[in-house]
């Protein structure tokens, strides 16, 4: 993985004592809060309901073992011992102290990891691929790209204060785990006749109370152009974007405003004009970031393993693991280890530190030291010989971390809600536990198969609900918290926006008519067909009718 | 209000101009955009430099026609979160190529200090209790990931030229 040289170190060390002046500052009534809420913002520190909330950045969700045992760390010191990783694939800590965060930072420098631009009205971390570098249908690993974006992206003089926060999402493989098409950029590494790295390169994607699909904008960005085209479109963006109204600000927006052509056609003008000027990066750059990405020596070993096969006949659990926590890696004889944070009847997410400290020994032993954070709140442990995953499987058990539900009903995403965060209208967390307690048996979940819920406290959809299978969004209906159902969605590359069923449910009742969805699917499905195959052939009608004729 | 420099430039002294009043022979001026573009060519004969107000809603193809008559330019920013002030500078510099001085006015924090500099503005016009927080937040960072318009390059540039040529930083 990417390791600082003297300039990144300084770079976030100079950052640091930049926020701890920014808090004495504050705290001395210099800056006023309306111009301190913008500089916390850009370092991850929001005020929510009851606590302020720090955003670490895992850049693309890459991280070694070292960087994880300082997260639990922190956790122990300066938090009430979890942190909460989330759908950016970033970690947020619930209670730390304003006077305490410039600590919090210098220790997290200290480990090459830092909180810059996890929120604010700038280009934020990048998200990618959980299993990038590891999985067998990859083109290239599109981390190297996303390293790039990283750096170009932080502290931009141009682009740190835009009409609206801006996300970008890479992939490097066929089947899309990152959800590019519901990006502000959504960008896929390709390779041409020729061999040579390129981009197709999507734009106006985004959730919120507006979903909207990005389009694409260019089949093949050659990679030598990578920067300056995305210095293009945030310039037209950041030129022509919505300013008098933040619901209407997102590069969406404009998108739809001014039309796919005739944005491309700006974008196409302005890289013109500005592609001589010195943005892209020099050819040796990429291939300093790219030997940090060189994948490990791994030696091909033998796909049948006795001794796992044995536990899975024997132990139903461990055989769902194998079935539906572990993806197919590059090299024979390992796989890449998917850690369920969502163990029935839990938080979604959430982490103990005692938990993150396992999975770095976890790490250390069996992945080559490395960690990542998918965007659907899991762990994931790359790299994993076969015949060790038995003995992986018994620790993470006996820590709570064994469910064998990914992919499955009970592996929500769910936000923090109304529990946490100032913007929610509903609570989420509730929600989820107790979708995941009456569901909390593997043998029908095993059954019900592949089916993606996501869940969110309010119209923003941190909680993804617009690209669920089924979705579901907490409102405020006169001052009660409603969840309306939503169903078809999907954040893959066969990207779809979820559909409203009809009225809301109380959090009783939408436990109900999730259930009853469910039952419609499996008597409506055909031999192998998963939830969203049979929702598309079927139609929303027959879900509805279940759903609300019995109510 | 105090001028400060943020690059070592020395702030330029240009009387601003009511809407009809006409500039003293040979005198640096500054008017509003408006009057600017409809400005007679012996409004430019009789005026020494001339220079323009203009806020964050104007776009820099305003200027582009008439920027090799245009020597100072200042950018108002109604609001610090107002970015496209920050692109205005930008391509007034490397678009268009302008030489002359770029002034930051209205809501600016110190915390911009270095976006204002690094973004092609010369000078800012901040309040007095604020000079020298302004002035601190200059000296903040010392390496920076993209190019800026004053000369420095890139970190990715940098980290692969060698030393004796390297530029300050």
């Amino acid at each position: 993985m990417y390791a600082y040289d003297a300039y990144d170190h300084a770079l976030v060390k100079s950052r640091v004592a930049e926020f701890r002046d920014q808090v004495e500052r504050r705290v001395k009534g210099e800056l006023t809060e309306e111009e301190f809420r913008p500089l916390r913002l850009m370092n991850g520190l929001y005020l929510q309901l009851h606590a302020y909330m720090l955003r670490v950045a895992v850049p693309y969700g890459t991280m070694s073992a070292d960087q994880m045992r300082r997260l639990a760390h922190v956790a122990r010191k300066y938090d009430k011992g979890y942190g909460h990783f989330t759908t950016r694939q970033n970690i947020q800590y619930n209670w730390p102290k304003l006077s305490e965060t410039p600590d919090i930072l210098d220790e997290l420098a200290e480990v090459e990891m830092h909180a810059i631009q996890t929120s604010g009205n700038c280009i934020r971390n990048v998200t990618t691929d959980q299993f990038a570098g590891a999985t067998a249908d990859e083109v290239a690993d599109p981390r190297p790209y996303a390293e790039l974006l990283r750096q170009w992206s932080t502290f931009h003089p141009e682009f740190s204060f835009l009409p609206r926060k801006f996300k970008f999402a890479i992939t490097g493989a066929a089947t899309d785990r990152a959800a590019v098409k519901w990006h502000d950029i959504g960008l896929i590494v390709k390779k041409n006749d020729a061999g040579e790295i390129g981009f197709e390169v999507l734009v106006g994607g985004g959730m919120g109370r507006t979903p909207v699909i990005g389009k694409t904008i260019r089949e093949f960005l050659p990679e030598a152009d990578f920067l300056s085209y995305q210095e293009a479109i945030l310039r037209v963006y950041n030129e022509h974007g919505r300013r008098d109204n933040k619901y209407k600000a997102r590069i969406k927006i404009l998108v739809e405003a001014m039309g796919v052509e005739e944005f491309q056609r700006q974008v196409e003008e302005e890289w013109q004009r500005i592609k001589h000027i010195p943005i892209d990066v020099p050819a040796e750059e990429i291939a300093r970031i790219n030997a940090f990405f060189t994948p490990p020596p791994l030696p091909v070993l033998d796909d049948n393993v006795p001794s796992v096969d044995d536990l899975a006949r024997k132990n139903f659990v461990f055989a769902s693991w194998l079935k539906n926590n572990t993806n197919p890696h590059k090299v024979p004889g390992h796989v890449n280890v998917t850690i369920s944070l969502k163990p029935h009847g839990g938080i979604p997410g959430d982490a103990t530190d005692a938990q993150m400290d396992l999975v770095a020994a976890l790490a250390d032993e069996y992945s080559q030291s490395e960690i990542r954070v998918s965007h659907e709140q899991n762990l994931i442990l790359p790299h994993v010989a076969k015949k060790d995953l038995a003995a992986i499987w018994t620790d993470l058990d006996e820590a709570g971390l064994g469910t064998a539900n990914v992919g499955l009903l009970t592996d929500m995403i769910a936000c923090p809600g109304l529990d946490y965060c100032a913007l929610a209208n509903a609570r989420s967390i509730p929600i989820a536990q107790a979708i995941t307690k009456r569901f909390d048996d593997m043998k029908r979940l095993q059954d019900i198969g592949p089916l993606k819920v996501k869940m969110s406290g309010c119209i923003n959809s941190c909680g993804h609900h617009h690209a669920g299978h089924i979705g579901i969004l907490g409102v405020d209906r006169k001052g009660e918290e409603s969840y309306q159902l939503l169903l078809g969605g999907s954040g893959a590359e066969d990207a779809s926006k979820a559909a409203i069923l009809g009225p809301g449910f109380n959090e009783h009742d939408i436990v109900d008519a999730l259930e009853k969805v469910v039952a419609v699917y499996l008597g409506e499905r055909e031999e192998g067909e998963e939830f969203l195959a049979t929702y598309r052939r079927v139609g929303q009608q027959v879900f509805k009718e279940a759903v609300y004729d019995a109510a | 209000m105090t001028l400060l420099s943020l690059n070592g430039t020395v702030a330029g002294e240009w009387g601003l101009l009511g809407e009809n009043e006409a500039p003293a022979e040979g005198a640096n001026v500054a008017v509003s955009l408006e009057r600017f573009l409809s400005a007679e060519e012996e409004f430019f004969e009789s005026a020494g430099a001339v220079g323009v107000l203009v806020d964050t809603e104007t776009s820099y193809t305003d200027l582009a026609p008439l920027v090799n008559k245009l020597s100072f330019v200042a950018i108002d920013f109604p609001a610090f979160t107002d970015g496209r002030g920050f692109s205005l500078a930008v391509r007034l510099r490397k678009d268009l190529g302008f030489k002359g001085e770029i002034r930051a006015t209205g809501h600016a924090i110190p915390d911009q200090a270095l976006f204002l500099l690094r973004a092609g503005f010369d000078t800012a016009e901040v309040a007095d209790e604020r000079k020298e927080a302004f002035e601190n937040a200059l000296s903040r960072f010392s390496n920076f990931y993209q190019a800026d318009y004053q000369g420095r390059a890139s970190v990715a540039h940098e980290r692969h030229t060698p030393n004796e040529h390297r530029k300050a930083s």
